[in-house]
């Protein structure tokens, strides 16, 4: 259970061994995706192994940062206080031009602008030192 | 089916319901040990023939082991106990678990258990912040996607794929409200109309604040032991376990394989083939309705309605008295309870008194054979139990 106080204040990741590759990629405005090198999967999120072979041959190569809108959701009812300024927002499940689906949230002013299977392009938003968060214009 | 399969072979011989709802200054612990407390007097046996206690976490209660701690609080010592979390699938992988255990010679008599207090003991803004928090830490979490954003994105893409509508999904809400007007101690009774539902504010498109479940206290308590006790016991109505299936497809929403079609595919056919039945042969259902989509969605996928049909099949009157599968005749998570874990056991609790005769004017005629589906997390855990009378093992 949380406490009142943590509420307020929105949740930030904190890299780990399979994570921080990404989080510094992001830093330098690169959305990173594991290629592997045996079987030719591409995968999101990051992680140690691949997904389908199981083996360790991942190379780490930026997406072009296009995509299409699979999906999304405009929030109206933020989920708890931390979140409550923004409203409304775009919620985003992006097909990204390599394959993999990602979440993300739409960086554009107006919510009604998104459409299902609209093009779209990466956007960095930085929130921290530490922390970029990888998020979505129309194309 | 397997020779060995769990068909028949464990029996659900009592049940228990605390009150549910708003039940301010009732921890967690005080509202499992009410239901039980009805469970076994029901069933008609003294507390310490439990041998085996299912439970899972409570978000309002400080205990790690909420089985361990609620069997001290109640004062059993079992030899079979766990804490299970697959989410709001959680209900039917107990049902599943405990007739494997009993059927396997683990225990005895098994106490299926789950209670919380969401909306008292933690309250609404903390319970939707604790549900957030269980979605991933690093590629979900960060861009604020309520419980309910997950759920939003397969409704909305099964809205542009087949065409269903907002007022379909209204129809979901009425109806369930319409049902919980009949059921004793149901959190809402007011009856509600598809404007009602249109006009209430949007949450996360698409779904309105009454496309969305309560936020609840409660607990549901029942007890299963095996056909041969059943009998010995002298249980008047017992009501079999005779199929259960479960499927796991994802863990994060964007590797779920599909928006539009789940796991409860999987899960049904597996319970299903065990049980030997179809979905026509079923008279009544418990569909896990966390949103009015959700009903939608599964009454495809556990078979009642072809893909893309849920939609119309709902706004024809078919989930209710009358239709193809009266469903959630107690209101369900939008209209009689939803207090987490605990909100898919009270469709096993309708779904039980369906079958034993016993919901008065809410009581689906000749009731024989019902199903529960529960499922949780935007669709990454998904299990089914397939309940039935005497008349059908």
């Amino acid at each position: 259970m949380i406490s009142a106080e943590d509420a307020t204040r929105k949740p930030l990741p904190t890299p780990d061994a399979d994570t921080a590759a990404f989080w510094h990629g992001l830093k330098d405005g690169k959305l990173l995706l594991q290629h592997c090198a045996d079987c030719g999967r591409v995968q999101y999120y990051q992680q140690a192994t691949c997904r389908a072979c199981g083996r360790e041959s991942l190379v780490h190569r930026a997406a072009s940062g296009r995509g299409k809108v699979h999906s999304f959701s405009v929030v109206h009812r933020a989920p708890g206080p931390a979140f409550k300024a923004d409203v409304p927002y775009v919620v985003i499940l992006v097909e990204l031009e390599e394959g993999p689906r990602m979440i993300s949230t739409f960086a554009g002013a107006a919510p009604d602008e998104v459409t299902f299977d609209m093009d779209v392009i990466l956007t960095f938003e930085k929130v921290s030192d530490e922390i970029t968060l990888p998020r979505f214009r129309k194309a | 089916m397997s020779r060995d399969s769990l068909r028949g072979k464990v029996a659900v011989i009592g049940i228990g319901l605390s009150p549910v709802g708003k039940v301010p200054g009732r921890s967690p612990l005080w509202l499992a040990a009410d239901a039980t407390r009805k469970a076994v007097t029901d069933a008609s046996i003294s507390k310490s023939e439990i041998d085996g206690v299912l439970s899972s976490h409570a978000f309002a209660s400080p205990f790690h082991r909420f089985s361990v701690a609620f069997s001290e609080y109640f004062g059993i010592q079992p030899t079979f106990s766990n804490n299970l979390q697959v989410s709001g699938a959680t209900a039917a992988t107990m049902f599943n678990i405990a007739a494997a255990a009993i059927h396997g010679g683990l225990a005895k008599v098994v106490l299926v258990v789950a209670a919380d207090s969401l909306m008292t003991g933690l309250t609404p803004d903390l319970a939707l912040r604790s549900l957030t928090e269980s979605r991933d830490q690093q590629y979900e979490m960060p861009f604020g996607i309520p419980v309910a954003n997950t759920f939003a994105m397969t409704a909305h893409r099964h809205m542009k794929e087949f065409g269903t509508t907002a007022e379909q999904l209204a129809a979901v809400a009425v109806t369930q409200r319409r049902h919980a007007s009949r059921t004793p101690g149901a959190q809402q009774t007011a009856a509600i109309t598809i404007d009602d539902v249109l006009n209430s504010g949007m949450v996360t498109s698409p779904y309105h604040k009454l496309d969305c479940s309560l936020i609840s206290d409660g607990g549901a308590a029942f007890l299963l032991t095996s056909a041969e006790h059943a009998k010995e016991l002298g249980i008047e109505k017992p009501i079999y376990v005779i199929g259960g299936g479960e499927c796991y497809t994802h863990e994060h929403i964007f590797l779920m394989p599909s928006l539009t079609v789940t796991g409860a595919v999987e899960s049904s056919r597996r319970a299903y083939d065990m049980a030997g039945y179809r979905p026509a042969d079923m008279d009544v259902a418990g569909v896990y309705d966390c949103f009015t989509g959700t009903v939608i969605m599964m009454l495809e996928d556990l078979g009642f309605c072809p893909k893309g049909e849920g939609g119309r099949f709902v706004a024809d009157g078919q989930m209710t008295y009358g239709g193809a599968i009266p469903s959630n005749t107690h209101g369900g998570l939008l209209s009689f309870a939803h207090s987490g874990i605990p909100g898919s056991l009270f469709h096993f609790h309708e779904v039980v008194a369906q079958l034993r005769g016993e919901c008065g004017e809410r009581q689906v005629q000749g009731a024989e054979l019902g199903l529960v589906h529960s499922l949780g997390a935007g669709f990454a855990t998904n299990a089914t139990t397939i309940l039935g009378t005497r008349n059908t093992l």
